[in-house]
């Protein structure tokens, strides 16, 4: 089942393989991505925004989430083109998307320390 | 197939035929040749007619065959050599040992 | 589900997340996997544990997957440890970036854990296969090296064998690549003890240590019997019975050998298999060749074998010429051959005999062929009675007890004078007396000389005059085979008696024969050089001994010899 936001057959995968490392992957991913935002948002240059939404494309489709990997995307691809009308607005857009990625993978979070 | 081996009708004569280059890369053919038979033939023919080049090693394999063939009382024939295959034959007196046409 | 087999991986990968999740993936195909997570973390982790298998991202900090791919490489040397390239890049620029760093394959993100371990497991089968490739280049390196020290002591066993020889006398030059022992080429010289000549070219089939192996029983029986004076035909015999025995069936030795006899001016020869060698006048033109008419030897069985030789005359300054079949064989890109007219129109247009090989050789080179190492020239010269030098004896004992007092007769008869030549042995027991033995060139020239007389012009009734001329020469040996062939009686007889003087002994020789006898008043009557082409070279054989003579109508030749 896919929603707009996380490909559930990527996360069951994913827990298959993890075993009982899921839960610490899940963790990595809150820790590191919350990481990666701010590294988007620091970018100094076009460059350097390019390679942190690049970075950010990768760990979020690994990890199932296919709508920030998608965003993620058209920013990389944006950035090639000048002038860099319109990018905040993408940059808003993948915060948003970050914060339903983030709710989710904290309820994953939860559901796996107790059950 | 480089070497090829033939059986005439009552299967007492082997036909043996070199083509190409007659030397020391086919001796194993060679001699699978005339030792995998079933039976010993009466004679023995070795057709040269494809083949370009003979070297001491192949006289030296027909040397092999003749023992195989019976030493002394073999029957074993080389037909249809090249003039440059005879020339080689004849320095070593090959005709001696065997009948060379 | 478990690899084929465990390897060690390492995962070079700047994103935590990412990282894990690989790192999971591949332990859980049954592999140990370390982690790094820049380039220059990964380099020092790959120099630290020296893994198998490489998953490097693309984009790192500090140092990018590529560069660290170029190091990594670099640093794995001849193996191979494969490289795949984790990146989602989808440009083909970047993707051919990675293949070119070095990379072996990529890997996109998302990772499948499916394809990734198919891709371990190629490329695990490419790495087994260098690893493969590289030990049997060693296992060959290393066996190559043992056959060239096992080459290095067969020669050297080989050239103690081959060192009594005299193939470095002044009438011989020669032409031979150092591996020739290993090419099958073998080329042995050596004087008799009455200073004849014998020479022997060689070529054994195969290369390598067979040849080599086949060459030293071959040189110890051409040495030990020249050395003691036996004749070519029964040297051939010796020779072939030894390689026929020794030898497997496939392997032979094509082989020239000659005799050159200055006393008598002439060249015995035998070629089987070799190519044609050539007879040249002193200026250089083809007279004759010398065509092989036998089988090589190690072919036939001793019953078999034919040991008749050509005989033909050479003078002082006349030459051979012999070569081995690299010459004429010698090859261009087209597979044409140099070939014999090719060689005849170098020796046709030779002027000076010293440029003879060089001649040869920048007519090979011109030809354009690939040079051969089996190539061996051999340019004899018939030399003087001043060049001889007779060979030095072989003594096996410390000479303190010599017999002094003592006779001995021996009678050929009937057919073993077809093929028996008692004047080796008879020789080889004078030799027991310590006082004769300075003679024995000496002795064995005229043993060799009565006995040669007493059965061609006794026995066999021939009369020299025939060897006036080439032609005659042809004709005489011919008639002289036929005869000897045709002999049903008749006999050669030797006396030796030995007694002893005040001071050292006397040796008294007589050779009687059952032919006619001659007139000995008129024949010493005659000039010199009649006398010598009668054959009957007394004054010769007077030279050599103290005294000697003729009795009993010319049936009996005696000789003396007093030390």
């Amino acid at each position: 089942m896919t929603d707009m936001h996380i490909d559930h057959k990527v996360l069951s995968d994913l827990q298959e393989v993890m075993e009982d490392g899921y839960l610490q992957l899940l963790e990595t991913f809150l820790e590191d991505s919350e990481r990666r935002l701010s590294q988007l948002h620091g970018a100094r240059n076009a460059d350097e925004l390019g390679m942190a939404a690049h970075s950010f494309k990768g760990s979020s489709s690994n990890m199932g989430a296919v709508g920030l990997a998608q965003l993620c995307h058209q920013l990389e691809e944006r950035v090639k083109e000048r002038p860099l009308y319109g990018i905040e607005d993408l940059i808003n857009r993948i915060d948003q998307e970050y914060l339903e990625v983030q709710r989710f993978y904290r309820g994953e979070r939860a559901r796996v320390s107790t059950g | 197939m480089a070497v090829e081996t033939d059986f005439s009708q009552d299967g007492k004569k082997l036909t043996i035929k070199i083509k190409g280059r007659f030397d020391f890369g086919k001796h194993q053919e060679f001699r699978d040749a005339y030792e995998s038979q079933p039976r010993r033939p009466d004679s023995v023919v070795v057709d040269l007619k494809d083949t370009t080049y003979l070297d001491s090693s192949a006289l030296g394999m027909l040397l092999l065959l003749r023992d195989h063939a019976g030493g002394d009382d073999s029957d074993v024939r080389v037909v249809h050599a090249s003039s440059d295959v005879r020339k080689i034959l004849a320095i070593s007196n090959f005709e001696k040992l065997f009948d060379i046409s | 589900m478990p690899a084929e087999q465990p390897l060690t991986v390492l995962v070079a990968e700047d994103g935590a997340t990412d990282r894990l999740l690989l790192a999971q993936i591949v332990r859980r195909q049954g592999h140990q996997v370390f982690t790094a997570e820049n380039g220059e973390q990964a380099v020092a982790m790959f120099v630290e544990k020296r893994p198998q298998l490489v998953l490097l991202d693309a984009l790192m900090p500090v140092m990018d997957g590529f560069e660290a791919a170029r190091r990594i490489k670099a640093l794995a040397g001849e193996a191979l440890v494969p490289i795949i390239f984790l990146t989602s890049l989808n440009e083909e620029e970047a993707l051919v970036r990675c293949l070119e760093a070095g990379g072996d394959d990529f890997m996109a993100k998302p990772y499948s854990a499916v394809i990734l371990a198919a891709k371990i497991r190629a490329m695990d089968r490419l790495r087994r296969l260098q690893a493969t490739v590289l030990e049997q280049r060693d296992l060959i390196t290393r066996h190559h090296h043992h056959l060239l020290n096992e080459q290095r002591v067969a020669k050297a066993v080989f050239d103690k064998v081959a060192h009594s020889g005299c193939i470095t006398a002044p009438n011989i030059r020669y032409l031979q690549s150092p591996y020739a022992l290993f090419n099958g080429d073998l080329l042995l010289a050596a004087f008799t003890p009455s200073g004849d000549m014998h020479v022997l070219l060689g070529d054994f089939t195969g290369h390598g240590l067979p040849a080599a192996v086949g060459a030293m029983p071959l040189a110890e029986v051409f040495y030990g019997m020249t050395a003691k004076g036996y004749g070519l035909a029964h040297m051939l015999r010796e020779m072939n019975a030894k390689l026929k025995r020794i030898l497997p069936v496939d392997m032979f030795c094509c082989a020239l050998l000659l005799n050159l006899s200055v006393q008598r001016g002439t060249v015995e020869v035998w070629n089987g298999g070799m190519p044609d060698g050539y007879r040249l006048s002193a200026d250089g033109k083809v007279v004759a060749s010398l065509a092989s008419r036998h089988l090589p030897l190690g072919v036939l069985a001793a019953e078999r074998f034919d040991d008749s030789t050509e005989v033909l005359p050479l003078a002082a300054g006349e030459r051979l010429l012999l070569l081995s079949d690299g010459v004429v064989d010698t090859a261009d890109e087209q597979e044409r051959l140099f070939g014999v007219e090719r060689l005849r129109a170098v020796l046709a247009a030779n002027r000076d005999p010293v440029q003879l090989f060089d001649e040869v050789m920048q007519a090979l080179e011109r030809f354009g062929g690939t040079p051969r190492d089996d190539i061996s020239l051999c340019d004899i010269r018939m030399f003087t009675v001043e060049e001889r030098v007779p060979a030095p004896t072989l003594y096996s004992d410390s000479g303190r007890s010599s017999p002094l007092d003592w006779s001995l007769g021996f009678a050929l008869r009937g057919e073993s004078l077809k093929r028996f030549n008692p004047v080796p042995y008879l020789v080889q027991l004078l030799q027991e007396i310590h006082g004769l033995r300075p003679l024995t060139g000496a002795l064995h020239s005229v043993l060799s000389e009565l006995y040669s007389n007493a059965l061609e012009h006794g026995v066999l009734g021939l009369d020299s005059r025939l060897k006036r001329d080439a032609h005659g020469f042809a004709d005489y040996y011919q008639e002289r085979a036929r005869r000897l062939d045709a002999l049903v009686d008749g006999f050669v007889r030797i006396d030796l008696k030995v007694e002893p003087l005040a001071s050292g002994g006397r040796l008294i020789i007589e050779v009687r024969d059952s032919g006619a006898g001659f007139d000995v008043q008129q024949v010493l009557s005659r000039p010199a050089r009649e006398q010598g082409l009668s054959g009957r070279g007394m004054k010769l054989v007077g030279q050599l001994g103290s005294s000697a003579g003729w009795r009993e109508g010319g049936r009996c030749a005696w000789v003396q010899f007093d030390w």
